[in-house]
């Protein structure tokens, strides 16, 4: 047993002696440990001295402060004590009231030394199974702080909304599953002319996740202001991601930069689902082509390559995470990209706000009655009007 | 909540390794039930990993992970990890995220096992 460690609290110098005696072989064995304290003022010093005392075993008729006194001082000086109250046999009322303050149980008197055996081992394991539950809510407190550490730094990797633009509308948003997942979507601009967008699903969930994604995004900002080639940028993330990393995280990560002036986006894809292209002209939905390339973090030195793809005014890219496609039904299909370009398709007039709504409706909708898994995170971006080379410097 | 969202790890002895069946689906929140398992199998002496994936219908990203952590160590203690019985969908995982290019993913649990 954890803490076997036990006050006795009575006036009757004899008790002790006694105790000791009747229960010799349990103290030899380390089973019982007594300590003695002959007022309600002692046991409380003894109590103060002693903090991992769980069991205090009290006479109810003393000098100084009684045990019924002592009782209600108990649940002050350390509310997890189990008492246990030794009174006179039949003495109902002074039963009654150490009950109502709280008293774990009683033994009467003269004190029947088999009985209270019982009674001290009843009561040691009943404070063995406390101290267990209130380790498990220590642990889940614990638990839940670091839950919402983690969801804190997963919102703050977000970038603010993007300003209005008349070259372009841009919507993107993450819906969380109930648990730290680690989806981030990111868009900065390079240039006057070049925007650079980001989707990318971290392996893994709750901090360790959420500090990877962080690193990830920050990593691939300050690579993509300093490298034009996006294979470059997530062949140099993915060096110092692969470095120490014990965990075997990695992340999966697609980076394009679309020219404004041009339409033309090109790209490097770390094993993450390939965007889609949905032609504003005939509705004809297409993936991005793949470029062969392994998630990030895992082989040091892996050769990424790049590719482009010409858009025309008018036509969409859709970037998402598998919490989209992946999300299944109760009869366990998955939603997929078949009906994930339907809604694409139909929707591809309408503001990227809408489209991006429409979608992670129809995912809900079709996943209803099972619990989200996964983070579902989508990246929409039309291609409105062509950016003049000459536009003025600032301008979006 | 059907019973495919729970899941489950069979193993097999074989001579030439252990084989690991899970059932049902690995996410995020049973990961470490099958990272545990293989330890536990590492910590046993085993260093031949095959896994037998006819039995799993999903795994994510959380899932993969741990087979790269069970890749890794089988590879420093001189053995190997194998996988074989992917379904269509976790194939194409494998592809999209490239692990079909680091992991050895053999057709049927015979080749897995000759490949050993």
């Amino acid at each position: 047993m954890a803490n076997s460690r036990i006050l006795m609290v009575d006036d009757e110098v004899d008790l002790e002696l006694l105790v000791r005696q009747r229960f010799r072989r349990r103290i030899r064995k380390g089973e019982f440990e007594f300590l003695f304290a002959h007022n309600g003022v002692e046991a409380l010093e003894t109590l103060e001295n002693n903090p991992d005392i769980r069991l205090v075993l009290s006479d109810i008729n003393m000098p100084e402060m009684d045990g019924l006194t002592l009782l209600s001082q108990l649940e002050s000086a350390n509310p997890e004590i189990c008492a246990v109250i030794i009174s006179a046999y039949g003495d109902m009322a002074n039963i009654r009231t150490a009950m109502n303050r709280g008293a774990f149980d009683f033994v009467t008197k003269p004190i029947d030394f088999n009985d209270l055996q019982i009674t001290i081992e009843k009561t040691l394991a009943h404070i063995e199974m406390i101290q267990q539950a209130l380790a498990s809510r220590d642990r889940l407190v614990s638990l839940k702080q670091e839950l919402a550490v983690a969801k804190n730094v997963q919102e703050s990797v977000l970038p603010a909304v993007p300003p209005p633009s008349e070259y372009y509308d841009l919507y993107a948003q993450m819906t969380p599953a109930r648990e730290i997942g680690g989806d981030f979507y990111d868009y900065f601009r390079l240039d006057d002319h070049r925007l650079g967008l980001v989707i990318a699903d971290v392996s893994g969930k709750g901090v360790p996740a959420a500090l990877f994604t962080m690193v990830t995004r920050a990593l691939l900002k300050s690579a993509a202001r300093n490298h034009e080639s996006p294979a470059y940028c997530l062949s140099e993330v993915n060096e110092l991601l692969s470095q120490e990393n014990d965990a075997c995280m990695f992340v999966t990560l697609f980076y394009g930069v679309l020219d404004l002036r041009d339409g033309r986006l090109q790209f490097s894809n770390g094993g993450h689902n390939p965007p889609r292209i949905v032609r504003g002209g005939n509705g004809a939905i297409e993936a991005v082509p793949q470029t062969g390339n392994l998630a990030l973090g895992i082989v040091p030195g892996h050769e990424f390559n790049q590719d482009e793809v010409q858009l025309d005014i008018g036509d969409a890219l859709f970037f998402y995470t598998d919490g989209i496609t992946e999300a299944c039904n109760t009869t366990d299909d998955e939603f997929g990209e078949d009906r994930l370009d339907v809604q694409l398709g139909e929707k591809r007039h309408s503001a990227m706000g809408d489209l991006v709504d429409v979608v992670v409706k129809a995912v809900e909708d079709f996943a209803i009655g099972m619990e989200q898994f996964d983070d579902m995170t989508c990246l929409a971006l039309r291609w409105n009007a062509v950016k003049p080379a000459d536009a003025a410097p600032g301008t979006h | 909540m059907s019973d495919q969202t729970q899941l489950s790890v069979e193993t097999e002895q074989h001579d030439k390794g252990v084989i690991l069946c899970p059932s049902g689906r690995v996410d995020g929140t049973n990961a470490g039930t099958l990272e545990g398992v293989i330890r536990d199998q590492l910590e046993g002496g085993q260093s031949v990993l095959v896994f037998d994936f006819s039995g799993l219908n999903y795994i994510s990203s959380a899932g993969l992970r741990v087979l790269l952590v069970a890749a890794r160590d089988t590879q420093s203690r001189g053995g190997k990890s194998v996988f074989c019985g992917l379904s269509k969908q976790i194939a194409e995982v494998f592809a999209v995220s490239g692990f079909d290019k680091i992991l050895a993913v053999h057709s049927s649990r015979d080749e897995a096992l000759g490949a050993i």
